[in-house]
């Protein structure tokens, strides 16, 4: 009960930051079709801004300024690079992002180093949020999870409640129709991309005085957003979150659990044989726990490519 | 006119000297210098460029100074085989290497097939840091040596002095990285059980450098209320399971083998204090002569590999010492015998090579994390405090009988 | 004519290749194994979105499991089983077509970026598994073998690796042009130009892609086992991300569409990282620069660029074109020269070594040698000349490329290569 609890709240935290990563690329890839492959690197780039600026100016300068930068950034690679190789095909898009994720994890080796930085949370945020079971829960833990919770309801609303969202959602159904009615159509793509950008970039800088800030951690953590975006459905805001907490969940969890396919095979009396296999038989679900979210992802992908929420293939 | 002339005759000059140049001594460092593990690449560079400074300052080795060239193994096996062959185009005589077990695993394996292939040109390998039981193991090769500690020799530091000082409780925990090096430490820590009476109330292999959030980890953990938790974990894995550890506020007590890594101590703050690692080598375990030295040469105190390293070159220039090829041809299998019969004298005790499995007998230092510390890591106020130094026979372990030794000399 | 001329250069081309490596040493046989190595393996990638459209994300898998079958095998003849050495790659290939038939029927039941996502995670599935699978992969030391004699080889010589890579890559590159001369190669290229159409022709769009998919893995199986037959050693590392993306980046700045394309970007960067690599710790933040402009201007790739100026030489008047394409080139590498001169400074005075000499100069500003020169990093001097460069090199260019752009309209040849000198500035 103790561990299945504390697992759940980890979970959830957890599973709340991987939103805050993975909102931005679905909300771009849901508007324009682009797969950014640069969007994990947008999240590095977060921490790292947050870092130069809050060492100088304070946590909560870094805090705001990290996802204006890479919202520009966002911003600019969406009106300068992207429309250059438009006309060649979406390949080419994903292609040109591929290059860009590169180029800017390169570029943080080159100014930051390839050690981890020292990047802290404020003496004011590290305390107990409260007592479990004899342990203490980090606040900044929930703060990541509030963060999230907050970002989720603002663009929630931002799109069904407001002007601009509706704008947003013609643009993205009927690009040419919303045009002729006047609206620049352009520069809600812009806008919509420097927001994804800043959404990866703010959740940078928060998680990044969490976890440590190194110029991996774009890289650890791509994949899993892929593999997030994927299952919820490419495009769909609702189906990133719940995938989100699916996987938060599910790698809380799979820490505990030492199943395994022999010990599977075991309750129908085929133990013995399974283990005698020896291979992928014995391995337990903890030790590979890194690995299932691909074989999730990939049967989502084959099985119901649309995710958990998506509309369209 | 003049001009030429001139051109002419100092090349000749310089070609006439070069005839009577004897062969140099060349050493290859194959290290990760991009990639992932560079920060830690660039320290064993650093060492042994710094090892061999000495050897020049000492007049270099067959009349000649020693040679250093650095080559990028971008931290895979791949490219370190292919940067093997470059070096051995360009006449290396010995390489170093010591970022990965997985890198030195194939470069002892690239340095046998070689040495089989081309008697009379054989090439050796000190291997700085590749702590996977198989170099010595199955693996063991007369012309690999192993100049630094396994996971027993860790882990038995660890446990005798944490006893001795009152700090390792009856219940262990184990948690480690899902490869060679962590099961080998995994397989330590139950070994040294019996010795230092402690039961092991959990064991835990995870991913390697995969996992973003231990807090799940931590709970469980928790839930075996361990008082110490032994783990090998290097880089982020150990950051990361520090931080969640002190995030959680429990009260254990960390054994570690790479806690000393730059960048560890400032990241991991207030939680590491108190806790323990034991590796090679530890500026604070000396009387400080050779940190100050390394320090005038390098313009920073030796830290996490390179003090170890520096001394490995070390040992090979006190073989060397022994030998004299009067300026002609090099032969590697006589470095290598000299080199078996060396026992180098470091700051910390004796280094002296097994000739079994050619793993090296060594002094383990133990030290702990405090506050105010003489030699601060990382720039913060934290660093080592000295707890114990373990003598070699002491820490060693009997030789694995899967080695079996070809030896040139039978 | 022209057919006659092209056998002519080929053979040309193979006896060089033949001829000219026992003179060299040890490290450009070497260099030159794994450009051949790399050349297969972007040939057989290439199959799949040069000719089918197909962008896979995930092709170290095949990669892979090429290497560690041919190693498997190689072990086998170790222990005696009588096989012959130079015929290892048909483990690979067997292994590589029997993992690409599987993967490929799953794969290719979806298209575009969802086909992309499939493939990476097959790859992510074996990069993440192996470590953990002993017996077949060896955990993370991999596993290691040994090139036994066969007949009166020896093949103890980088040499005679060499020789029978070479013949392997010559043989499978011969296989994959002839592939794409057959009706079922043309109609891949339908199905990549027009997938729907093929269908009503009549022909099963999803076997067919199978066939492509498990052809172009059989063919990257082979080039893994040549690697593990060079290197003799094969761990889980094959399967990295890495791996799977060198291959796209080499491809594409080599150019897709063109059948030796990738060739020529395989080499290039292969050849470069033998160079360049031992030089400078920024190589591949250079790697993804010149990707991404070649990407931005010239999307059909070097391949690309290279076969526009010989399918349209007879109806250029190369004399007028020289001294643009002269000045262009001055231009490119002015900006690559600046470029490498900000990256270099950068990587000095935000290198670990620098600090270190801060400290010794109480934090201090200290100069720093580059290209033999000593740099003041407050100096005036020391901004404006990679400004300069990169001011000068940028007017060169646009100039330059304002006359080739006269000049290629003035013939009135459609779509000229999209400022080709920009790419030419990023491949320094």
């Amino acid at each position: 009960m103790e561990f299945a609890i504390i697992s759940a709240l980890n979970g959830v935290t957890y599973g709340l930051l991987l939103f805050m990563v993975s909102a931005g690329l679905t909300l771009i890839f849901g508007m324009m079709g682009v797969l950014n492959f640069a969007h994990a690197s947008f999240y590095m780039l977060g921490a790292y801004v947050a870092y130069a600026v809050s060492s100088i100016f304070g946590f909560w300068t870094g805090v705001i300024v990290a996802p204006i930068v890479t919202g520009l950034i966002g911003m600019a690679v969406e009106r300068f690079l992207l429309p250059k190789v438009h006309k060649h095909g979406h390949a080419h898009e994903l292609l040109l992002t591929f290059g860009l994720a590169l180029i800017i994890e390169e570029l943080v080796k080159l100014f930051f180093g390839d050690f981890p930085v020292n990047y802290q949370m404020p003496a004011s945020l590290r305390f107990s949020a409260f007592h479990i079971f004899g342990a203490d829960y980090p606040f900044y833990r929930l703060f990541i999870g509030g963060v999230a919770v907050v970002m989720f309801t603002a663009l929630w609303l931002l799109l069904t409640r407001t002007r601009t969202g509706i704008v947003v959602r013609a643009a993205e159904r009927l690009p040419a129709m919303a045009e002729a009615l006047g609206h620049n159509i352009p520069m809600v793509f812009m806008f919509v991309f420097g927001t994804g950008a800043a959404l990866a970039g703010l959740a940078g800088a928060v998680a990044g005085a969490f976890y440590p800030t190194n110029p991996n951690m774009g890289l650890e953590l791509g994949v899993i957003v892929f593999v997030v975006v994927v299952v919820g459905g490419l495009g769909s805001l609702k189906g990133s979150l719940l995938a989100s907490l699916l996987i938060g969940l599910f790698s809380s969890f799979a820490v505990g659990l030492d199943w395994s396919l022999a010990k599977l095979l075991g309750l129908v009396g085929l133990g013995e044989w399974a283990r005698s296999i020896g291979g992928l038989m014995t391995l337990e679900l903890s030790s590979v726990s890194a690995t299932i979210p691909f074989a999730l992802m990939l049967i989502v992908l084959l099985v119901r490519p649309a995710g958990l929420m998506g509309e369209r293939n | 006119m003049k001009r030429f002339a001139m051109i002419a005759a100092t090349s000749a000059a310089a070609l006439s000297a070069s005839a009577l140049h004897a062969e140099p001594l060349k050493i290859g460092i194959i290290e990760s210098l991009s990639g992932a593990q560079t920060s830690t690449g660039r320290l064993y560079a650093n060492a042994v460029a710094y090892g061999v400074a000495q050897i020049n300052a000492a007049g270099g080795f067959n009349g000649e100074p020693v040679e250093v060239i650095e080559y990028d193994n971008a931290g895979g096996a791949p490219d370190a085989a292919n940067k093997f062959r470059q070096a051995v185009a360009d006449g290396v005589d010995i390489i170093f290497q010591g970022a990965s077990s997985a890198i030195a695993g194939q470069l002892t394996e690239d340095v046998r097939k070689h040495n089989l292939r081309n008697p009379g040109k054989e090439v050796m390998f000190i291997n700085l840091g590749g702590e996977a039981m198989e170099l010595t193991g199955e693996k063991c090769q007369f012309y690999h040596f192993r100049f630094t500690t396994t996971a027993p020799m860790r882990v038995n530091a660890l446990v005798g002095a944490m006893k001795k000082s009152g700090d390792l409780g009856e219940k262990a925990y184990s948690i480690n990285q899902n490869y060679s090096w962590g099961q080998d430490m995994q397989a330590a820590v139950q070994t040294a059980a019996a010795n230092g009476g402690y039961e092991i109330v959990g064991e835990v292999l995870h991913d390697v450098n995969k996992i973003q959030d231990f807090a799940p980890f931590v709970a469980r953990l928790k839930s075996a209320e361990p008082d110490t938790v032994f783990t090998g974990n290097w880089s982020n894995d150990l950051l990361l399971l520090m931080k969640a550890t002190g995030d959680a506020g429990l009260n254990v007590k960390f054994a570690t083998a790479y806690l000393d890594q730059p960048g560890n101590i400032a990241n991991a703050g207030a939680t590491s204090l108190g806790h323990y690692i034991a590796n090679n080598y530890e500026n604070a375990a000396t009387d400080g002569a050779f940190a100050e030295d390394y320090k005038k040469a390098t313009g920073h105190y030796p830290i996490f590999v390179e003090g170890h390293s520096a001394f490995a070159v070390g040992a090979l220039q006190q073989a060397l010492g022994t030998l004299d090829f009067k300026g002609g041809d090099i032969n590697v299998t006589s470095i290598a015998q000299a080199l078996e019969n060396t026992t180098y004298e470091t700051p910390v005790g004796p280094v002296s090579v097994r000739k079994e499995d050619h793993q090296t007998i060594r002094p383990v230092v133990v030290s702990k994390v405090v506050k105010n510390a003489k030699y601060p890591a990382d720039g913060t106020d934290m660093g080592f405090e000295t707890v114990e130094v373990i003598p070699g026979e002491q820490a060693i372990y009997p030789v694995q009988d899967s080695c079996k030794m070809q030896r040139p000399d039978s | 004519m022209t057919n006659m001329r092209n056998l002519i250069l080929g053979a040309v081309f193979l006896v060089l290749l033949i001829a000219v490596p026992p003179l060299l040493d040890l490290a450009w046989q070497n260099a030159l194994v794994n450009i051949l190595i790399a050349s297969l393996f972007a040939l057989a990638f290439n199959l799949l979105i040069g000719q089918a459209g197909l962008l896979s994300f995930g092709h170290a898998a095949y990669f892979g499991i090429g290497a560690f079958a041919a190693l498997h095998l190689m072990i086998a003849v170790e222990n005696g089983l009588p096989f012959p050495t130079p015929l290892l790659p048909l483990a690979g290939a067997a292994a590589g077509l029997t993992v690409g038939l599987i993967a490929g029927y799953f794969a290719t039941m979806r298209s575009g970026v969802y086909f992309a996502l499939v493939t990476l995670a097959i790859a992510e599935l074996f990069h993440s598994l192996a470590p953990r699978l002993e017996g077949m992969f060896g955990g993370e030391a991999g596993i290691a073998s040994m090139r036994m004699p066969w007949a009166s080889f020896t093949f103890g010589s980088m040499l005679s690796v060499y020789y029978l890579v070479l013949a392997w890559v010559v043989i499978c590159g011969l296989g994959l042009w002839a592939y794409t001369r057959t009706p079922f190669g043309r109609l891949t290229l339908a199905l990549r130009d027009n997938e729907q159409r093929v269908r009503f022709l009549g022909y099963n769009a999803h076997a067919s892609k199978v066939i492509v998919f498990a052809i172009s893995a059989m063919v990257t199986g082979i080039a893994g086992s040549l690697l593990a037959i060079s290197n003799e050693t094969a761990n889980y590392s094959l399967f990295a991300s890495a791996v799977s993306s060198q291959v796209v980046l080499q491809t594409f700045v080599g150019g897709a569409t063109v059948f030796l394309g990738p060739v020529l970007g395989a080499a290039a960067f292969a050849l470069f990282s033998f160079l360049v690599s031992d030089l400078t710790r920024s190589w591949v933040l250079y790697q993804g620069l010149i990707f991404v402009l070649v990407m931005l201007y010239a999307p059909s790739g070097i391949g690309g660029v290279v076969e526009h100026h010989i399918r349209n030489r007879k109806n250029l008047d190369w004399s007028r074109l020289a001294g643009p394409y002269l000045l262009a080139l001055a231009g490119g590498l002015l900006i690559a020269a600046g470029v490498v001169f900000l990256t270099e400074s950068a990587s000095i005075l935000f290198g670990e070594e620098y600090a270190m000499a801060r400290q010794g100069a109480n934090g201090g500003l200290p100069a720093y040698e580059l290209f033999g020169l000593i740099w003041k990093p407050l100096s005036f001097v020391t901004w404006t000349v990679p400004a300069a460069l990169l001011a000068g090199g940028g007017v060169v260019l646009m100039r330059a490329r304002r006359e080739i752009g006269a000049i290629w309209d003035s013939k009135g040849h459609g779509a000229r290569p999209a400022a080709k000198s920009a790419s030419m500035g990023g491949a320094a």
